[in-house]
Formats: C-alpha cells, structure tokens, sequence
C-alpha cells in the first residue's frame, strides 16, 4: 500500500510541474499590457517603468519563471495587480466559500444520487427504473446555468411570500456581517498558522454560523446556500444514479449474491450488506472525479447566485488582467484538483486490493 | 444464379455494422434520441422556413403592439395579435425564430468542435502509441497537464489569449477536449501494435504510416465514434457557458448560451427568454447523450445480450 501511494505520489510531481509551467505560460502571453489595464490614463513611459519593476515583469521571461517557482514553493501567492493585498489573503477570503458550495453539492449529489440508483436498480424495468433513468439522462444534459436560473426564478419570484421561498443571490441577507470567529473566541490578537485555519473555517458560512453560536446566521446561511448547491448538484447526483444503478445491476447478477439469496437473507440484507459495498467502487472514482465538473460549473453557479468565491474571482480577473490572482488562484484550484484525485485513487486501491496489484 | 446470389445475401444481413444497427436501434432510449436528433436537424436545416423572422430582426416599429419581453401569443391557445410562440426577448425579436436559428448554430459547433478535438487527439495517441519512447512519456504527460484543468476554468483561459467569440471558443473547448481521444486512441493503437494482422503488414512491406491508417486506425474507430457522441453533448453545453460569460458567441448571433446570457437579468420579469433557449440545449445535449450511450451498448461487443 505504502509503495503505490508513494508511485502515486511521485507520477503527480511532474504534472504539477506542469501546472505551473502552462499557467505562467497562459498569464504570459495573455493579450494587454497589466500596467495600462491598471493605470489606465495615468500610464505614462515612467509610471508603467516602475509598475514593471515592481512587479517583476522587466525580467527576462526564464528569470521571472524560475522567481516564481521560488516564490510558490515558498507558498507566495504574489499580490494582487487589482486589490493590492497578497493573493493568499484573497485566497483565505474567496475559496471557503466555493469549498463548502463545492461540499454542500457533493453531499447533496451523493445522498440522493446513491438512492436513486438502488432504487432503480432493485426494480429493474419498473417504472420507478425509467422514471429514474429519464431524471438521470435529463440531468446530466440540462446547463448549470439554465437550472440555476430557473431555480432562482421558481423560489424567489413564482413562490415570493411562502414558507418555501429561497433567495436568489449572495450569502447572507443584504446588511448581515458575520463575526469573525477568532474575535467571537478571544483570539483577535493571534496569528500564524492557526489564525490562518480560524480564518478559513471562518469565511465558511455554516461552520462560522455553529461555531460563533449563531442559529439566525446558520438558518439565513443555509438558505442561501440551498439553490446554488442543487444547481451544482444536479449534473453528478445524475451521474452518480446511473454509475450505482449499473453497478449494483452487475453486482446482484453474481454468484455470491445469489448464495446471499440461497441462505435465506432478507433482499434488504443482501442489496444493503454484500451487493451495496461492492457496488459502491465504481462509484468512488466517479465521486472524486466529479469534482473538476464541480469546479467548473462552480464558476457558472457563482455568477449566478452572485457568490464571491473562486470561479468569480477567477472570471473576473481574467477580465481585469490581473495576472497574479489568475496565477495563484489556478494552481491553487488545479493543485487541489490533482490531490483530490490522487485522494480517490488511493481510497479506491484501499477498497480495492486488486487494483494495487495490477498497477 | 439466383442461388447463388441468396447466400451472399444472407452473409450480408450479419455483418457487423448491420448488428450493430439493428442492436443500436432496439433500445429505446437510442430511438428517442435519434427521434430529437431528427427534429433539430429539420429545425435546423429549414430555419428560414419555419421562423416567421429573421433571426436578428428587430420588430420595433415594424410590427403594431411588438413589445419589448411580451410573453408569448399562441393563436391556439386564444391569443389575437401576432403569432410569437415563445414570446419577444428584450430587444424585441422573435425568440421563436432564435431558437431554430441557434440549432444551426449548435449543431454546427458541436460537430466541428469535437471534429477539431478528434482529428488533434488521435493523431497525437496515435503517434505516441506507435512511436513510443520519450516522445510517448512527452504527448501522455502533457494531456495528463491538460486533464488537471477544471474543464470549463483551462477553456476560459485560453479564450482569454486567443480572444472572445464563437470560433475561438469552439477552439479553446476543443483544445480542452484532445487528451480524452488521445488516450483512447493510444490505447488501441497499443492494443493492435503488436497484432498479428499488423506484424503480416509489416513483413510485406507496408511502411508505417500505412500500418497506421489502413490497419490500426479502422479498428480504433469504435470506442472514437461512441466518445465523440458523447463529446458533441458536453461541446454544445461547454460553448453555450462560455457564450453565456460572452466569452463565446458574440450579439447579435442567435446562440443559445449568449441569448440566454444577454438576457439574464430580465428573467424574473420574462421568464420565458430563458425558458426556451434553456429547453432547446437541454433537449440537443439530451438527443446526443442517448445516442452516444445507444452508440456504445451497440458497438461494445462484451455489452452485447
């Protein structure tokens, strides 16, 4: 076990090499000049000089190359052309909330999507089956976008006034500012590291809610939350019905399954304790690997919903040519996308034994 | 004479891709796709028939009671004034007409996108495949770099470099897409390498390149077709979301992402501007979707019942 996760490991070095190389390249031949994008009028021969100088772009391509490798090795980020604060600090700030809109959807689109699944696939033909099937195949083919707005426009204009209805943007209702949890806790003066981790978890509506003791912040945070993760949700809770449906359609077609049956086991024991754990592999890699869809339609959802996390602020600087956010904030997303799936590979190599001996 | 020919007849009825048709065409699900499929190809194809209007006219001044995000008048269902089956947008066309219009496009961008993406990715599998060596460890691990993209952030990017609008979104989705047929073309290349229909080639004297494109590439073409379906659905639905973050198509062009882009914020006041388009790329990803999956449970021989 320990040899594969360290071959795991050592393959994912290079292709994080990689990462870095192609997002330094894009930042660099990206059209525009940062320093008028910036400056704009005041962009004289002089202003853009120093401008350079400051952010290192007079170097020779290779030189500012190898600074920047030593900078992101040094886990600095650079700082922000457009806030002028240091991308970390906007990356403490912007990707809390992405990872619990992220999580929340995940969660969401495994619950349900394993359920679906079992249920279609312990009546197979029936119509519970096709009804299923027809929600999988439409879920996975209707646009992030399309079902966010659509979401939005049922619960914040069609159902305004009732008990069901649900905001349509932000995180929190307009004028609510929630409290820092290391301030709530005494800690305002700490730093380092763990000042780091309070702020994080802090930017995270929900836990921030519990943990500074908050039951009307909770109750408004989750509200808000709600649209935006079934929107997120709906395309891998598809995928993940279809994978458990076929699955476990394979797996209660063995013969252990059948000796199950023979003993005299209740269905219920037989598809919940010997086909369910089996059928449940396939379904692992397809969860890990739906987080890049996640991510990529977290972009879509945040514009959307009008959530300050990091698909938006990614878009955003694109447009404002922001080059050092865009840097730091891709490799940030595309390194955390890499070890996710090395995570999954792993998991499925602990679940499965035979896949460690094959590889 | 005539028995002569009954036998071949006979032979002719079981071929593979006569099987595969029939097995395609038993499934249900396939059959409905297709059923779309055809609708959206005459939508598409006879656009200029069926819409009333141009798909950029604007009915402003041209047309008595034309309001701007009018719902939409069904003279079936009792409505009077002119006919607008889906209603007006906000700059007063006919949303009707833009749908049908957007199937060209759609269509269009699905199949050279993915076209794009497979003549790069099965050239660059193939070489590695066959060529193996370093320049093999180089292709695969710079698809791998590729493939460590959030999809939609890596193809946002690029229309950043290259610049916004249709054709370099359809590049930029394209591009994003090679590694998927690279690595299924390489690993039927090295399935078939060391074939031994492909070493007889060999010893008479075929050159490589002929090996390549006479033996190896028509038996990688299953697993390639069935991929490709499938990778029509999600082009369709990646250049309709850059389109939506005009980043794709540009207005006035009827395409389904950037109307429904443009008009956002108009939703809760006119929900069908939304609506509609929103239907029609479901239903086109939906139709390639079944067709891909029909595609595949035909095609895959171990699949076969």
């Amino acid at each position: 076990m320990t040899t594969y996760i360290l071959r795991r490991l050592l393959i994912s070095l290079p292709v994080i090499f990689g990462i870095l190389v192609a997002v330094f390249t894009i930042t660099r031949i990206l059209p525009g000049d940062p320093c008028r994008a910036m400056l704009g009028e005041k962009a004289t021969e002089a202003a853009c000089a120093a401008f350079n100088v400051r952010y290192g772009f007079d170097q020779p391509i290779p030189v500012q190359f190898l600074r920047y490798l030593g900078q992101v090795a040094t886990g600095d980020l650079g700082e922000s052309i457009r806030f002028g604060i240091p991308v970390t600090e906007l990356l403490i700030e912007r990707l809390p909330p992405t990872v619990e809109l992220a999580l929340a959807s995940l969660g969401i689109a495994t619950f349900f999507g394993i359920r679906l699944g079992v249920a279609a696939a312990t009546r197979r033909n029936s119509k519970r089956d096709v009804g299923t099937m027809i929600f999988a195949n439409l879920g996975v083919s209707i646009p992030v976008f399309v079902l966010g707005l659509l979401l939005a426009y049922l619960f914040a204009i069609v159902l305004k006034g009732t008990p069901i209805a649900l905001p349509s943007a932000g995180r929190y209702s307009p004028g609510t500012i929630p409290d820092e949890i290391a301030v709530v806790w005494g800690l305002g003066g700490l730093g380092g590291p763990i000042r780091v981790l309070l702020d994080f978890v802090s930017n995270m509506a929900i836990p921030n809610a519990i943990l500074t003791l908050r039951p009307d912040l909770l109750i408004d945070a989750l509200a808000h939350l709600i649209l935006p993760a079934v929107a997120l949700a709906t395309i891998p809770m598809a995928v993940i019905a279809r994978i458990t449906r076929s699955s476990l359609l394979d797996v209660l077609g063995s013969d252990y399954v059948r000796t199950a049956r023979a003993k005299g086991l209740t269905e219920r024991q037989v598809v919940g304790t010997h086909a369910l754990r089996n059928a449940l592999l396939p379904v692992v890699t397809v969860i890990g690997l739906s987080l890049g869809g996640l991510l990529s339609g977290a972009v879509l959802t945040e514009t959307i919903f009008n959530f300050a996390g990091v698909g938006r602020t990614i878009s955003e600087a694109i447009t404002a040519r922001d080059y050092v956010v865009v840097q730091g904030f891709t490799v940030v997303v595309s390194v955390g996308y890499v070890l996710v799936n090395l995570l999954t590979d792993i998991s499925y190599a602990y679940l499965d034994p035979r896949v460690r001996m094959d590889s | 004479m005539t028995a002569a020919t009954v036998p071949t007849k006979r032979a002719a009825a079981q071929t593979p891709l006569r099987r595969a048709l029939r097995s395609f065409l038993e499934q249900r699900t396939a059959r409905v796709g297709l059923a779309i499929f055809a609708v959206l190809l005459v939508a598409a194809l006879g656009a200029d028939v069926f819409a009333s209007y141009g798909p950029t006219e604007v009915l402003i001044g041209k047309e008595q009671g034309a309001d701007r995000l009018a719902a939409p008048c069904i003279n079936l269902f009792g409505c009077t004034g002119p006919q607008h089956l889906f209603g007006l947008d906000g700059n007063v066309r006919d949303v009707f007409s833009r749908v049908l219009h957007g199937a060209r496009v759609s269509l269009q961008v699905g199949i050279l996108t993915v076209g794009f993406a497979i003549v790069l990715g099965t050239l660059l599998g193939s070489i590695a495949g066959f060529v193996g060596g370093w320049l093999d460890t180089l292709i695969m691990r710079v698809m791998d770099v590729l493939l460590a993209f959030p999809s939609l952030l890596l193809a946002i990017a690029i229309v950043t470099v290259i610049g916004p609008g249709l054709i370099n979104a359809q590049i930029a989705i394209g591009i994003v897409a090679i590694p998927i047929y690279a690595r299924v073309m390489r690993a039927s290349v090295l399935s078939l390498r060391d074939r031994e229909f492909v070493s007889a080639s060999r010893a008479l004297g075929a050159s490589e390149a002929a090996i390549l494109f006479r033996k190896v590439l028509p038996n990688a073409l299953t697993p390639i077709i069935v991929q490709g379906t499938l990778g029509i659905a999600g082009a369709i639905l990646d250049v309709a979301a850059l389109s939506f973050l005009g980043l794709g198509a540009q207005p006035p062009l009827a395409e389904w992402g950037s109307m429904i882009g443009g008009d956002r914020n108009l939703l809760f006041s006119a929900p069908h501007v939304v609506l509609f388009p929103g239907i029609a790329i479901t239903l086109t990803v939906l139709a390639f979707n079944l067709i891909g999956d029909g595609l595949r449970d035909a095609l895959d021989p171990r699949l076969q019942r």
